[in-house]
């Protein structure tokens, strides 16, 4: 039994165990230790990479075999990692008085069995097994609390299965010509097949693993269906739930037909190539969702709806196919997990103090919860991708590799997604932590220490790992040559370059020094009063407490006039289309079986087969 | 005497003394079921080990005699029919013995029509299985049931006359109705008429066979017949009428024109019975209209000449009997209508994630056995490397998202909100828990099972071995 054989034991075994004892007063600190583990135990078997588990299968001539590689590991190290966080926030207060812990801790430490197993598939079928798993297991996740939860998270399966299923042809299609399914035998098989087929092969994996990833058009049911989730789920959820999509199209893409074919690829009577055509729905789906969430007043859905356009990012980077442009790639997915997992933890932390996400109900808690507070503002600081943390510089990567592969307009797209991006994080911390306190919250305390401290841990690596990114280049590392690129030279303080490289230690301390005296001034030179928040006045008149004098309603109502004739919700209407043709058909044929003129149906039918027999 | 003819004889003879056994009847059927089981795994080992044999009646030879072809797939038809009765043996009857005798009939039938190796023969087993499948509808005391039995009777004679005029034309055009010799023969059938005559015998066979356009009792009888019945007609009685169109494509019919046949009825079939069910508001009537749907798959998996055809439909063919006589069973005794079904997740747990585990294995959920069957059949079809069977893979794609539309309805009504109502009571939770098990078994042993299917399809698609076996080795 090797260190994969082990890892894989050891989930099981968590899930066994939180499901047994998932209402057992310590069961999340249970849960954090056994991740924890799972943890140390990826960590011991880096050397080791890739590793190929002892455990296999053979059914109907195919193999079943589960490996991990480096591209794997990576995504299973922030999987855990952010389990690690999600179940740690719920150990103490926050869980003690809810009911369902157990589906919460099962359920979570099955989604990280799921997704581990997905990572270390090694075949078609075993990541077709793995992709299953890991639908039902965010399933199960994502019906907890019931009501709207329940039909988000049915929108949800309808959409995975529908998804599954295309990914289901495509894998018979393979099957159907290629003698074996490991991914050694269909690399071979996608190096020997024509462009049609490897279009249709690519084109119903992209629709079955998009629907996870919330690639453009196939996200509607994300932001929903996250929010809905009990906090510590949503915030696992956002972070890695989407990029097990990501992970499969790699998988496709890049490692199984390998970028440079589809830079091959042509797209039918056009110009463009494979490549180009997947970068242009990925630029789509970083811009629209993101300004889409511009327009949100619940936290929740705000930052669900920024999952999928960040995941529009990773995917652009990749397929750059430079060294930079997917380490870049890879990278945001790590900075992205950890701020989109804190992000979401500060806004329950809000909605345990204050029982609600809502942006149009919430302001001014900054004096009440100051380490919310930090860990909000460090964190969509990273989100939309500025200085000194780790969201910028995977972003810089991009645009960089964007610039320097000469895509000039891809890389205004993705400028265009950072600018709504920095707005509507704005919008939201604004709303909760910024502006007039509002009365009913005036007693409100910060979360324990339970609560605040993963969430500090993680605004800190947040910070830490933008002014030390090669701390987390080096994870990234397994993973780009895992796909087959070469590795990108990169030091403590970023990346090398030969016309210009990024070195955070340099910026951040400039940054620092900045803020430094900045203070300084600020200090010394400070002749402001210091008011209470509820001491307001305007116009010379003095205004009671519970009158809302700065409150935020429509924010960027200007901006929204202007863009906002764009937003015809053009694909939920695809969506509602397609629900209303399938309730016509299915109108259509119950009435045909209804209207049941038994005998007359079988008349027909041998009168009609005789007429196109003998006729 | 073979084990093949005691396998029809037994039962027979029991259904018979039935009335002579006095206060034994009630134990009659069930050990007369037990032993049709272990004459077919004698069998079985027999032909894995000696192989396909071949069993002539009365001493005439084929063509002039009527024989019997003993080979994998039908020990595993008939053996699955023998389980699936003793399963669903009624347990509490007001009249045992007329109920007893009739699924005895059918029994025997059953595995007549697996054995048979000529074409008068199936039509003669077929016939007894729908009269005895007449008398188990009408069972029912429902009054409803007694309307709906009538309706299925007429369609049911309709149909058969139908496939007997198919017979009685291959007869005229090929001089013969064994199968073997038929398969020699397949060149006289090439034809306009041959290919009506297959048209009429897919379309009478097809009635019970769940077949567009002459499916329309389906709905309506397994909505108010026993689940008990239901499950036997929905899970074994289908089954068996397609295994008929199974030898017709396979040994007489491999013509591209009846192929195609076969498929756009089976693809009707997915698209007419998933998108009835999207609509459909009762639970019985929704696993009727998905029971029309997963026929048409298996009958479109047929449609593919070769091994592939035949390994994919035998797979399906198999899930479904495992499944959906189970699910009938779990709905039996709950409230028909979907939406009534509210909270029975919680007040019922074990019999709720049952449903949930014969859904998602109907749906092809891996690593459930449904999976395998699923991804037989889309290879089945894109191995095939025509349009046609490229666009079957796309209606099965869609056929199957509809149906994760509706079952997933009924699993998130289950788990919605909580229900005042009593706990309903669970006749079939017996029945319904071995299929269950069963269907996990199949899970954990997928290499085994899916190893003596690949034998089973194999045998199966062999026809030049098949013909020299019958016909004793002389190819004219």
């Amino acid at each position: 039994m090797n260190d994969l054989d082990l890892l894989l034991l050891v989930s099981i075994g968590t899930t066994a165990v939180l499901f047994a004892f998932g209402t057992w007063r310590w069961a999340g600190a249970l849960g954090t230790l056994l991740y924890a583990l799972q943890l140390a135990l990826l960590a011991v078997m880096r050397p080791e990479l890739p590793l190929a588990s002892g455990i296999g299968f053979e059914v109907l001539g195919y193999r079943l075999q589960w490996s991990l590689s480096g591209l794997g590991w990576f995504f299973a190290i922030i999987t855990v990692a952010s389990a690690l966080f999600s179940a740690w926030f719920a150990a103490g207060e926050w869980g003690q008085h809810r009911r369902n812990l157990r589906l919460l801790h099962g359920g979570l430490a099955l989604n990280v069995t799921a997704m581990l197993i997905l990572l270390a598939s090694d075949d078609l079928i075993s990541l077709f097994i793995g992709w299953e798993l890991v639908s039902w297991a965010s399933y199960l996740a994502m019906v907890q609390r019931g009501g709207p939860a329940m039909d988000a998270a049915y929108r949800y399966l309808v959409y995975a299965l529908a998804g599954a299923l295309a990914v289901l042809v495509a894998i018979a299609m393979i099957a159907a010509q290629s003698p074996a399914l490991d991914f050694g035998s269909v690399r071979v098989w996608f190096a020997s097949a024509g462009n049609g087929t490897i279009w249709t092969v690519m084109l119903l994996t992209m629709a079955g693993f998009g629907v996870k990833m919330g690639l453009l058009p196939l996200h509607l049911w994300q932001p929903a269906a996250y929010s809905e989730s009990p906090g510590p789920i949503a915030a696992f959820l956002g972070a890695i739930s989407s990029r097990m999509g990501l992970f499969a199209i790699i998988v496709v893409l890049a490692q199984l037909i390998g970028l440079e074919r589809l830079g091959n690829l042509p797209v039918a009577f056009s110009f463009w190539n494979a490549n180009e055509f997947w970068a242009w729905l990925a630029a789509l789906t970083l811009i629209v969702p993101t300004f889409i969430a511009l327009t949100q007043n619940d936290a929740r859905m705000l930052l669900a709806w920024h999952g999928i356009g960040q995941g529009g990012y990773m995917l652009l980077g990749i397929l750059i196919a430079t060294p930079l442009g997917v380490s870049g790639g890879l990278m945001h997915v790590i900075n992205y997990a950890c701020y989109q997992a804190a992000l979401f933890l500060a806004v329950t932390a809000v909605a345990h103090r204050t029982g609600t996400t809502d942006l149009d109900h919430l302001g001014g808690l900054i004096n009440r919860m100051p380490l919310t507070y930090v860990t909000m503002l460090f964190c969509i600081i990273g989100l939309a991708g500025l200085p000194p943390m780790n969201g910028f510089v995977s972003k810089w990567m991009i645009y960089k590799a964007l610039l320097d592969a000469q895509m000039p307009l891809l890389f205004v797209a993705a400028v265009i997604g950072t600018l709504g991006t920095i707005l509507s994080v704005y919008k939201l911390i604004h709303n909760t932590f910024l502006g007039q306190l509002r009365l009913e919250h005036a007693q409100v305390n910060e979360v324990p220490i339970s609560m605040w401290l993963p969430m500090i841990l993680l605004a800190l690596i947040v910070f830490i790992t933008g002014w030390m990114p090669g701390l987390f280049l080096d994870l990234v590392d397994e993973a780009v040559v895992a796909i087959g690129i070469t590795q990108l030279p990169h030091h403590l303080g970023g990346v090398d370059l030969g016309n210009g490289g990024l070195d955070m230690l340099w910026i951040v301390g400039v940054l620092l020094a900045a803020i430094g005296i900045g203070a300084i001034v600020y200090f010394l030179g400070n002749r402001s009063v210091r008011v209470g928040q509820f001491d307001n006045y305007a116009g010379g008149q003095i205004l009671t407490a519970d009158v809302p004098y700065q409150y935020s309603h429509q924010f960027y109502a200007g901006l929204l006039r202007v863009i906002q004739p764009w937003m015809r919700g053009g694909m939920a209407w695809g969506e509602r289309a397609l629900v209303s043709g399938a309730d016509f058909l299915g109108g259509a044929m119950s009435g045909l079986y209804r209207a049941a003129p038994a005998g007359a149906y079988l008349l027909l039918a041998v009168l009609a087969a005789l007429a196109v027999t003998l006729l | 005497m073979n084990a093949s003819v005691l396998m029809i004889a037994l039962p027979l003879l029991a259904a018979f003394l039935l009335p002579l056994t006095g206060p034994l009847a009630r134990w009659v059927g069930p050990f007369a079921a037990a032993l049709n089981i272990a004459l077919g795994i004698s069998l079985w080992q027999t032909v894995a080990q000696e192989g396909p044999s071949v069993v002539v009646m009365g001493g005439f030879a084929a063509p002039l005699g009527i024989v019997f072809r003993v080979d994998t797939l039908a020990v595993l038809f008939a053996t699955a029919l023998a389980a699936l009765v003793l399963i669903l043996w009624p347990r509490t009857s007001a009249d045992p013995r007329r109920e007893s005798a009739l699924l005895l009939i059918l029994l025997a039938a059953g595995c007549g029509l697996a054995f048979s190796g000529d074409l008068f023969n199936l039509f003669v087993f077929y016939e007894l299985i729908a009269v005895a499948s007449y008398g188990l509808v009408a069972a029912s005391r429902e009054r409803l049931a007694a309307a709906a039995g009538l309706r299925y009777l007429v369609l049911s004679a309709l149909g058969s006359a139908f496939a007997l005029l198919g017979i009685g034309l291959v007869y005229a055009l090929a001089g013969t109705l064994n199968l073997a010799d038929l398969s020699r023969h397949a060149d006289a059938l090439n034809s306009p008429l041959g290919l009506a005559a297959f048209a009429l015998m897919l379309l009478g066979f097809g009635v019970k066979a769940e077949l567009f356009p002459v499916n329309a009792w389906v709905a309506e009888v397994y909505s108010t017949a026993t689940a008990r019945t239901t499950a036997l007609l929905a899970g074994g009685v289908s089954k068996l009428a397609l295994l008929i169109v199974l030898h017709l494509v396979l040994l007489v019919y491999a013509q591209p024109a009846a192929l195609s046949l076969l498929l756009t009825l089976g693809l009707l079939s997915i698209v007419s019975g998933q998108f009835a069910g999207y609509r459909a508001a009762d639970l019985p009537r929704m696993l009727a209209y998905s029971s029309i749907a997963q026929l048409g798959m298996i009958a479109a998996a047929f449609s593919v000449s070769g091994e592939a055809g035949v390994l994919a439909g035998l797979a399906l063919a198999l899930h479904h009997l495992i499944v959906k006589p189970a699910l009938f069973l779990v709905g039996d005794g709950w409230p028909k209508c979907v939406d009534s079904l509210a909270g029975l997740g919680r007040a019922e747990p074990w019999r709720a994630a049952l449903f949930v585990l014969l859904a998602l294995s109907l749906l092809g959920i891996p690593p459930l056995p449904g999976f395998w069957a699923k991804l037989l059949l889309l290879k089945a079809l894109l191995g095939m490397g025509e349009p046609a069977w490229n666009l079957a893979a796309a209606v099965v794609l869609l056929g199957t998202a509809i149906e994760g539309a509706y079952l997933l309805r009924v699993l998130q009504t289950l788990f919605r909100g909580t229900t005042n109502a009593k706990p309903a009571t669970f006749g079939g939770a017996l029945p319904a828990g071995v299929l269950g098990v069963a269907l996990l078994l199949v899970m954990l042993a997928a290499t085994p099972v899916g190893g003596a299917l690949q034998r089973a399809a194999q045998q199966a698609a062999d026809v030049p071995a098949y013909v020299a076996d019958t016909l004793g080795g002389s190819p004219q």
